[in-house]
C-alpha cells in the first residue's frame, strides 16, 4: 500500500513538473493538427492562384494591368481570414513584378485622409502629393471559397473550394478565373 | 566482309546514336526544355537525378519524367511522380528557384501534401514565379 502511494506521488510530482517547451518550426511545413482551414491551405490555395493567375492573358501579356483586390466570400461553416489568402496572392504577384495593385475598398479611407492631410499649408506645396492623381484599376479580383462538410462516428471529410476571377471592369468581362481544391480527412482510432 | 560495307554501316550506326542523343537537346544548355547548365545529361534519367532531391523523410516516390517548356519569359515544369507499391502513398513536395548566379530566385515554397494511389503516376505542375528563375529542383518528402 505504502509503495503504491510513492508511485503515485512521484508520478504527480512528474506530471507537475512536466517543463514547458517552445520551439521554432518551419512555418511552410505540411501542418495536419486538425482538419480546419489551416496554414499548408492558406499557402496552397494563394500560391496555386497566384502562380494561374501569371499565365492569363491579361497579366502574361507583361503590360503590368492594374488590379484591385475585392472581397473572398467566406460560404464555409467556420471562420477564414479571407483577407490573408487575397494578401498573399498580391504579395506573390507584386513580388514578381507582374502586376500593380490600386488602392482597394479597405485600404481607399487611409489613402484619403493622407491624401488631404498632405493638402494642409504645413507640407512643401512641390512636394505634396496633388488631389486628382489616383489612378483607377483596369481589373477587379473577387471570389468565393466554399467547404462541403461530412462526419460520421469516427470520421471527418473536409472539402474546400476556392474560386477565384479577374473581372475587366471597363467592359465587365471575365478575363481569368481559376479553382484550387482541397480535401482532408480526419480518421480515429 | 567487304571494307565498304563496314564503314557504311559504321556511318550509318554514328548517324544513328548522333540523332538519338540530340533527341530533347537542340538548344544547348536545356533538355526535355528544361535547362541544365554544365550537367551532363543525356537520358530522362539523368535529368531526373540532377532536378530532383530528398530532403526529410525519404520517400518510396520516384520521379520518373520531366517536361518543361517556356511560358513567355516564365518556366512552365511538369513532373511525372510514380508509386509503384502496393499501398497508398502521401509525400509533399516544393520547388525551388535558382537564378541565373546561382542563388535563390524566390523565396522557400510551401511543402504541398500530395496523395498517390497504389500503383499510379501524379503529375504535378508549374511555373516559375519570376523570370528571375532559370533553374529549379523539385524537392520531395515524405509524410508518413
Amino acid at each position: 500500500m505504502k509503495s503504491h502511494l510513492v508511485v503515485l506521488l512521484a508520478a504527480a510530482a512528474l506530471v507537475g513538473c512536466a517543463k514547458e517547451q517552445t520551439r521554432y518550426g518551419d512555418a511552410r511545413s505540411v501542418e495536419t493538427l486538425t482538419n480546419q482551414y489551416g496554414s499548408t491551405d492558406l499557402q496552397m490555395m494563394a500560391e496555386s492562384m497566384a502562380r494561374s493567375m501569371l499565365q492569363a492573358p491579361v497579366i502574361a501579356s507583361s503590360n503590368l494591368p492594374i488590379v484591385t483586390v475585392q472581397e473572398v466570400r467566406n460560404k464555409t461553416s467556420e471562420y477564414i481570414d479571407t483577407r490573408a489568402i487575397t494578401d498573399s496572392i498580391r504579395s506573390e504577384l507584386q513580388k514578381g513584378g507582374r502586376v500593380r495593385f490600386a488602392v482597394d475598398q479597405a485600404g481607399m479611407n487611409p489613402q484619403v485622409d493622407e491624401l488631404k492631410r498632405q493638402q494642409s499649408e504645413l507640407y512643401a506645396k512641390d512636394q505634396r502629393a496633388e488631389m486628382g492623381q489616383m489612378v483607377g484599376a483596369q481589373y477587379r479580383l473577387e471570389g468565393n471559397i466554399i467547404s462541403i462538410v461530412k462526419q460520421v462516428k469516427d470520421a471527418k471529410d473536409v472539402y474546400y473550394k476556392l474560386n477565384l476571377q479577374l473581372w475587366n471592369i471597363r467592359n465587365g468581362l471575365l478575363e481569368w478565373s481559376d479553382e484550387k481544391e482541397i480535401r482532408k480527412t480526419t480518421t480515429r482510432g | 566482309m567487304n571494307p565498304k560495307w563496314i564503314i557504311a554501316a559504321s556511318a550509318a550506326a554514328a548517324l544513328v546514336a548522333g540523332c538519338a542523343t540530340k533527341k530533347g537537346f537542340e538548344q544547348p544548355g536545356f533538355a526535355y526544355g528544361c535547362p541544365i547548365g554544365e550537367t551532363k545529361v543525356s537520358s530522362m534519367d539523368d535529368l531526373v537525378k540532377a532536378k530532383v532531391m530528398a530532403e526529410g523523410r525519404r520517400t518510396t516516390i520516384q520521379a520518373t519524367e520531366m517536361r518543361c517548356s517556356k511560358s513567355g519569359d516564365l518556366l512552365r515544369i511538369d513532373a511525372n511522380l510514380n508509386n509503384d507499391s502496393k499501398n497508398v502513398k502521401r509525400i509533399s513536395y516544393k520547388f525551388r528557384w535558382i537564378d541565373r548566379e546561382g542563388m535563390r530566385a524566390w523565396e522557400e515554397e510551401p511543402w504541398k501534401p500530395v496523395m498517390l494511389y497504389e500503383n499510379s503516376n501524379l503529375v504535378i505542375n508549374t511555373i516559375s514565379p519570376t523570370n528571375k528563375a532559370a533553374d529549379f529542383r523539385l524537392i520531395l518528402r515524405s509524410e508518413e
